[in-house]
């Protein structure tokens, strides 16, 4: 299989990730915070060694402002229902997921004013298109770090400062950028950072995380036992146990501790470096081939590695199905859970073909890809089904 | 040797703080803290030297966290089964 479905969810994951997982579950590893036998106190440390790394890989002053949850969709859930209230004014950019627009329409059925930040062609939020949606009841602006369609990287550090400097909450949807892209929640003015543990960070399916900002309030949207405090009907306000209710995916956090070790000892930069290599490679190449069209930013422009595209007379698809029965290559086809930057595209009607490298992606795979793609689109169009 | 218990709200808590300490070559042992100390329900310590409390305390400090107390291991009650100890000061 040639993997090029990262963006989805990472694969292969670091060596080390999987035995972790697996000691794990054949070790005695207790439920961490419930107990003090030494199986529960060992996952504790486990868990407390993994906030340690992600708070330095995201230069997060405290790692107990690190809360653990299932996914992304669940930490931007817990920060989005938890900042807004109605009467609010929230802001979110036209490249937004649905795990970002989906919980601001509810909210705004329920009395949230919501807009909408216009991007470009190519899916850019030019940062004065923020900052001109500001009210003075704006709480909160919520924005990709890199789109999943596009790979099209937003200017966080200059929209964190307008926000910053506004007294509103930022909220910033890491999916496509924890591991790949350097991150900095202070020099970035982040309060919120939603991340995906399965990603860029390489660790198992079921991880993710919220980082709260110092001083950050939320209200509640789940509350339950947390091992603290438990004489009080009230959730603890310190974190990351006010967040944190219910038993955590352990193992999940052993593989995901695991890969971020791998992570901060390779470096980012250096996956950032390999995985910009394999997108321009991507790019230049399909955009040799007849009939392909590209979406998202110039070919020289810095992007996530993600890459869309069409093949003329070719349904997305379809395309994705004939590229794996061809050479078992792993695409994504459609519209990526992302309506609204479809729409923002124009491809809302047709879908995309996305291929969306990693760090263990290799050239050759790249160039194997490639030759599929134009060898399909050199073939007479009738050979071609639909 | 005098021993101190410290006491946390949470065992997320007390892990951090000996992840730390650990790190700086400082021995801290993390239990349940004993019942009738856990004013809250639940809650995690550290049992940690007498005159390694002040670098307990600055750890804390690092991670904005305020122990719920810190006790001290009474002589009399230091070979028994059951430990006891008598509230002192948070040396800051
Ligand atoms: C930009 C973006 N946000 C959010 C998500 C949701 O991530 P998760 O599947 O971890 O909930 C994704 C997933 O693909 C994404 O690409």
């Amino acid at each position: 299989m040639i993997y090029l479905d990262n963006a989805a969810t990472s694969w292969p994951k670091p060596a080390g990730v999987a035995e972790a997982v697996v000691r794990a579950l054949r070790e005695p590893l207790g439920n961490p915070g419930r107990t003090h036998h030494r199986a529960a106190l060992d996952a504790a440390s486990m868990v407390a060694a993994c906030r340690e790394d992600l708070a330095e890989l995201f230069h997060a002053p405290n790692p107990l402002r690190i809360c653990f949850t299932a996914n992304t969709t669940d930490a931007l859930h817990l920060a989005i229902k938890g900042a807004l209230r109605p009467g609010d004014h929230a802001i979110c950019s036209a490249m937004e997921h649905n795990s970002v627009w989906r919980p601001l329409k509810a909210l705004a059925e329920m009395g949230v004013e919501l807009s909408v930040a216009e991007a470009g062609q190519t899916g850019f939020v030019h940062p004065e298109n923020v900052r001109r949606l500001l009210r003075p009841n704006t709480r909160l602006v919520v924005m990709q770090h890199a789109s999943n369609v596009t790979g099209t990287i937003q200017a966080i550090q200059e929209i964190g400062a307008i926000v910053r400097a506004h007294g509103a909450l930022f909220l910033v949807d890491a999916a496509q950028s924890a591991g790949s892209l350097p991150i900095d929640v202070v020099s970035m003015s982040i309060d919120l950072l939603a991340f995906p543990g399965h990603k860029g960070l390489l660790g198992p399916q079921g991880t993710g995380g919220l980082y709260v900002g110092e001083g950050v309030e939320l209200q509640l949207v789940r509350e339950g036992g947390t091992g603290s405090e438990s004489l009080n009907a009230e959730q603890p306000s310190f974190y990351p146990d006010r967040l944190e209710s219910g038993t955590l995916n352990v193992p999940g956090i052993a593989g995901l501790d695991a890969s971020v070790t791998y992570l901060l000892a390779r470096g980012v930069s250096s996956v950032r470096k390999h995985e910009t290599g394999l997108t321009v490679q991507l790019l230049r190449g399909l955009a040799r081939i007849p009939g392909v069209t590209l979406y998202g930013p110039a070919v020289d422009t810095p992007r996530a590695a993600v890459v869309s595209f069409n093949l003329e007379g070719w349904e997305c698809t379809a395309l994705a199905e004939e590229l794996e029965r061809r050479a078992g290559i792993a695409s994504r086809p459609g519209i990526h859970c992302a309506g609204l930057a479809h729409r923002t595209l124009g491809t809302a009607a047709i879908g995309t073909v996305r291929l969306s490298p990693g760090p263990f992606t290799s050239p050759e795979e790249i160039e194997t890809a490639l030759a599929v793609v134009e060898a399909i689109a050199r073939e007479p169009r009738d050979l071609c089904p639909r | 040797m005098s021993w101190q218990l410290v006491v946390f709200a949470s065992l997320n808590q007390a892990a951090l703080v000996k992840r730390g300490l650990t790190r700086e070559g400082i021995e801290v042992e993390m239990q349940r803290t004993p019942q009738s100390l856990s004013f809250t329900g639940c809650s995690f310590a550290l049992r940690c030297r007498q005159e390694d409390v002040p670098r307990v305390a600055a750890r804390c400090e690092e991670l904005s966290i305020r122990p719920g107390g810190v006790f001290a291991e009474t002589e009399a009650e230091r070979n028994s089964q059951k430990r006891a100890f008598d509230v002192s000061e948070l040396e800051q």
